[in-house]
């Protein structure tokens, strides 16, 4: 959900790219002859170039692009722009594309009423069938198929294989490991970090993959909502030790003063637990770190416990009902999902595919792709390709966005040097309020 | 005599009228409507008022905007007022310049200045960073923007934005004094400051009741600064920190225009309040002195 900050980067990159494109068009022409006519879709500015690249390669189809938000971070464009459509009768975009992976939850619900169902052949079967189960799970609401995720967004761990083997770390497979480096680190190498909490969806990366109940669908109206389960507790007294003595940081990593303090050549960055768009979008993009120190490793595990992870993004695309052009959006769905994102040979391929693709095949070509790129120590597909099947599935997607809570209620009382612990009760507390206000029914058990 | 006046004046108003019918009375009435009816058009009484007031965003949202109110209309009538009877009494090339200078802020209208607020507010990048280090105590964005400075620095980014202009208005209301109540004032033995706060002030007080009057409309109402403040900070300030948002998000979250026109004709309600009090307390609309 936080690619789009390469937007500008990327934004800049299309005109040389559009250029550079026109030979590898007309394959792509004939393919799609039979699809025609005019078709509406909005996309934020991260999938911009590939839905340019979809007007240049179909002539046939009069693409109208319009760049919007994406609705991240808990945005309410999409919810006010659908109303109003719906007041009006018309102006519904044919396809959108949204970085909030919960959109398609209340897309899908009165009042808004806005996404199709693609079920029944409506959506290729074939597609559908090579998408990660997972995936699948969080495009279905009220039993019906009402999306598809553009990319997937499995947490791993990053680390940098330089520092770790000139420190002497061994690479952690579970929390516990993991937090006793970061003492060490604090200790014998203060100033380098092994995560961040001050994101605003540090709750994803923390407590979505120990299992904290604080979204767990009991039934499509009922949501339980328990911070002070021991799969919650016990990460935060995990994590208070480590933001204390900083080896945690509370920053977040799209801050300016995140990159300049362990980005570029500081290069503090020891480890980071991190979604899968991190590889690139943050690590080489956003924090610009020297190349050839970076890798990824599975997600962390509790204990013994069996290895869970939580999720940052997959943001879906969701084809309007009131299409008149099913056969154009489908396309055009389908081309961006499991056409465009296969050929990494294309000029600007990290443009078209910023994030894991939910398509396998694409998946395994953009792995392929990724481990080749010299920002690597070595290829990390591996674990960010097995950790999209390893999302934990009891956080479940509802109609209100939490990221707001989490950073209203805990990043900046973190920053005003508050611990984690103390501020779980506050976190359920704005998460229930949320979901009341939403129309939920709130169940601690 | 002021039987005529009106027809002679309806010229004046008449290009305005329908504008405020369009877009000032209808929606008023339309929002009076709303809120006093539900989802399906019954009559609903107070039960969208109750219902607003009992959400836990809406206390905490007046509670806001009280203290951002309170803060910014106080800055504005001390400051500005004050720059203006100071730059009154200076020499005309001297005042032109400064009127000029407190003007520059306000030419970054609104949105654009919160944009330029938000570098200044982030002491990574702010030219501003020893203050916000040593003022605020900040030396993280988030620090700058914690809660408990929000209303304060909202009413820091609409001084700025707007104080200027109100200071070209004060002296423009300082100059309608005639020249000769001054001189002779001064003869009889008045100091600059006596002058300022005795003879002038009181002569400008309808202007600063009328200042007032727009202000505490507008600070009300406050949406841009918190909304582009929520947005660039990715959440770290809430969405409903004002009730004008708060309304907003009932509207196109929950579609529940009803409890957001609720909520309008509460803020309606304030303002109409507030602007009597000051009619009646200043004499505005007095014609006689």
């Amino acid at each position: 959900m936080k690619i789009n900050r390469r937007a500008f980067a990327l934004v800049a990159l299309v005109a040389a790219i559009a250029a550079s494109l026109v030979s590898a068009t007309a394959g792509g022409a004939a393919r799609h002859a039979g699809v025609s006519g005019s078709l509406t879709v909005w996309v934020d500015s991260v999938r911009l170039p590939a839905a340019k690249l979809y007007a240049k390669t179909h002539p046939n189809v009069k693409l109208h692009i319009v760049t919007f938000d994406g609705d991240g971070n808990g945005a309410t464009t999409l919810q006010a722009k659908i109303q109003l459509w719906n007041r009006t009768g018309n102006g519904w975009p044919d396809v959108i594309f949204s970085e909030q992976v919960n959109d398609p939850v209340w897309m899908a619900s009165k009042p808004f009423d806005y996404a199709a169902n693609l079920e029944g052949g409506v959506f290729p079967e074939k597609i559908i069938n090579q998408i990660p189960k997972p995936s699948i799970a969080q495009c279905t609401v009220n039993g019906h198929l009402v999306c598809v995720q553009d990319n997937l967004a499995p947490e791993v761990l990053y680390y940098n294989k330089k520092l770790m083997t000139q420190f002497g770390y061994q690479v952690p497979t579970t929390w516990q490991q993991w937090a006793q480096i970061g003492d060490d680190v604090a200790k014998n190498h203060p100033g380098y970090i092994i995560g961040t909490v001050g994101d605003s969806y540090g709750h994803w990366l923390y407590l979505w993959a120990d299992q904290c109940p604080l979204s767990t669908l009991k039934s499509a109206n009922t949501v339980l909502i328990n911070a002070s389960d021991p799969h919650c507790t016990r990460m935060a007294s995990l994590l208070d030790p480590l933001i204390a003595n900083k080896s945690v940081s509370d920053v977040t990593v799209f801050s300016p003063d995140f990159a300049k303090q362990y980005g570029g050549d500081a290069d503090k960055v020891l480890m980071m637990p991190g979604p899968a768009w991190y590889a690139l979008a943050v690590f080489r993009d956003t924090l610009k770190l020297p190349a050839g120190e970076w890798t990824a490793t599975t997600p962390l595990r509790w204990g013994t416990e069996p290895v869970v992870t939580g999720q940052v993004g997959g943001g879906p695309w969701i084809i309007s009902k009131h299409t008149k052009n099913m056969a154009a959006a489908v396309d055009f769905v389908q081309w961006n999902v499991a056409g465009a994102k296969l050929n990494t040979k294309v000029a600007n391929y990290s443009a078209i595919a910023p994030g894991l693709p939910s398509y396998t095949p694409a998946a395994t070509a953009w792995l392929n792709w990724l481990g080749k790129d010299p920002f690597f120590a070595s290829p990390p597909g591996a674990a960010i390709g097995k950790a999209a099947n390893q999302i934990w599935q009891g956080w479940g997607l509802v109609t209100y966005p939490d990221q707001p809570v989490w950073s209203n209620s805990v990043v900046t009382q973190l920053v005003a040097g508050k611990s984690l612990s103390s501020l779980l009760p506050a976190l359920g507390q704005g998460l229930s309020q949320a979901a009341q206000a939403a129309g939920y029914k709130v169940v601690s058990k | 005599m002021r039987g005529l006046r009106v027809p002679r004046g309806l010229p004046f108003v008449l290009p305005y009228l329908p504008f405020l019918i369009v877009f000032g009375i209808a929606p008023t009435i339309y929002a009076l409507d709303l809120a006093f009816t539900n989802a399906t058009g019954g009559w609903a009484w107070f039960h969208n008022f109750v219902r607003t007031f009992d959400d836990y965003r809406f206390v905490p949202a007046f509670k806001h905007i009280l203290l951002y109110t309170s803060v910014w209309l106080a800055m504005l009538v001390v400051i500005v007022v004050g720059l203006a009877l100071l730059l009154h009494g200076r020499a005309n090339r001297v005042s032109s310049t400064f009127r000029f200078i407190f003007y520059m802020p306000g030419a970054l209208a609104g949105a654009a200045s919160v944009l330029v607020w938000l570098f200044m507010l982030d002491p990574v990048v702010s030219p501003g960073r020893f203050l916000l280090q040593h003022v605020l105590g900040a030396t993280l964005f988030a620090q700058s923007i914690a809660p408990g400075n929000l209303p304060f620095i909202f009413a820091m980014i609409a001084f700025w934005t707007g104080a200027g202009g109100w200071i070209v208005v004060m002296y423009g209301a300082l100059n309608t004094i005639p020249h000769d109540l001054e001189e002779a004032a001064r003869i009889d033995g008045a100091s600059p400051i006596q002058i300022a706060l005795r003879l002038k002030l009181p002569l400008i007080r309808k202007w600063i009741a009328y200042m007032v009057i727009l202000s505490f409309a507008t600070g009300t109402q406050l949406f841009v600064e918190p909304q582009l403040v929520n947005e660039a900070s990715l959440g770290l300030v809430p969405d409903t920190w004002s009730p004008n948002q708060l309304a907003y998000q009932l509207a196109f979250r929950y579609a529940d225009f009803n409890g957001a026109a609720a909520i309008a004709v509460d803020l309606l309600f304030i303002g109409l309040v507030g602007a009597f009090l000051i009619v009646t307390r200043t004499g505005l609309f007095r014609t006689d002195d």
